[in-house]
């Protein structure tokens, strides 16, 4: 079976109050991820922006905002557009103290229920010809989240 | 419509019978049905959702028809997730040296820029889709 989900995980050597702030204000999750900037209103319905000057302004919706320990929210993959069925992915953050530092797991699932680009035929087409046994390992490993670090 | 290729072998089943086409080469319903356990009219439907999705093929040989598996899609698939997957692990990364920096430090630097591959699904991935694994 393959969950179609992605997971990584990461050690960090800061307190987890430290990360939680860097990971949910908008002025730092611009430092880290959304290089134009971000509005976050951090609560469960609260809405995000996401901004990247080649790409332009992704759309989000806060689900969970359960400090210090888990983030979540369902973001459109493509610009301008609401999350909705079909157009989106959850990404979720789980931080958990570990040793005096942060253990963080970001998690991003719901692939099997984005609708499919009509553009795709061709970046298959190009990838005619890729032995069947890489991609059954690639999707395996990366579908089952193997967690480095 | 769902991103056929995730929703097909999300099944343990479907799984099963595409991984036994994939190494048998070529299998029609009869075979496959007698190395599962589940009917054969059950193996035809989850074959029709396989074809469906691009990630086998079938052809007609005497009163059988024959399918075999295509590659491509699915490596496609693996591909752009491999690529979603290698981005975390730079954003993380990056965080990390965000979060380490003392006050004085040099500034973490700039976070990546996402490939809109990888932000608008179901187009091309990108790269060669080995995710770093030293994270």
């Amino acid at each position: 079976m393959v969950p179609d989900r992605i997971e990584r995980e990461i050690h960090i050597n800061a307190p987890i109050e430290h990360v939680w702030e860097l990971l949910t204000r908008a002025e730092h999750f611009a430092a880290w991820y959304a290089s134009g900037g971000a509005d976050i209103d951090l609560r469960p319905g609260g809405r995000m922006r996401m901004r990247w000057a080649e790409h332009g302004e992704f759309h989000a919706v806060v689900e969970r905002a359960e400090r210090p320990k888990l983030f979540a929210y369902r973001f459109a993959r493509s610009p301008h557009e609401e999350p909705r069925p079909g157009n989106s992915t959850l990404a979720e953050f789980w931080l958990t103290s570990e040793g005096g530092g942060t253990r963080v797991r970001v998690v991003e699932s719901g692939f099997a229920e984005l609708d499919i680009e009509p553009d795709e035929q061709s970046a298959y087409a190009e990838l005619e010809g890729r032995g069947w046994e890489e991609g059954l390992a690639a999707l395996r490993e990366r579908a089952t989240g193997a967690i480095a670090g | 419509v769902t991103d056929a290729v995730l929703a097909a072998v999300s099944d343990p089943t479907r799984w099963r019978v595409l991984s036994l086409v994939a190494a048998a080469g070529e299998a029609s319903a009869t075979t496959l049905a007698a190395r599962l356990p589940v009917s054969r009219p059950a193996v035809i439907k989850h074959l029709r959702v396989l074809d469906r999705a691009g990630l086998v093929t079938s052809r007609r040989a005497g009163r059988e028809v024959r399918y075999a598996a295509r590659p491509d899609r699915l490596a496609a698939t693996a591909r752009w997730m491999a690529a979603i997957a290698s981005e975390w692990e730079e954003r993380l990364a990056a965080l990390k040296r965000l979060a380490e920096a003392q006050d004085g430090d040099e500034p973490p630097g700039e976070p990546i820029t996402p490939n809109p591959r990888t932000l608008s699904h179901g187009r091309k991935p990108r790269g060669d889709g080995h995710a770093r694994q030293n994270v």
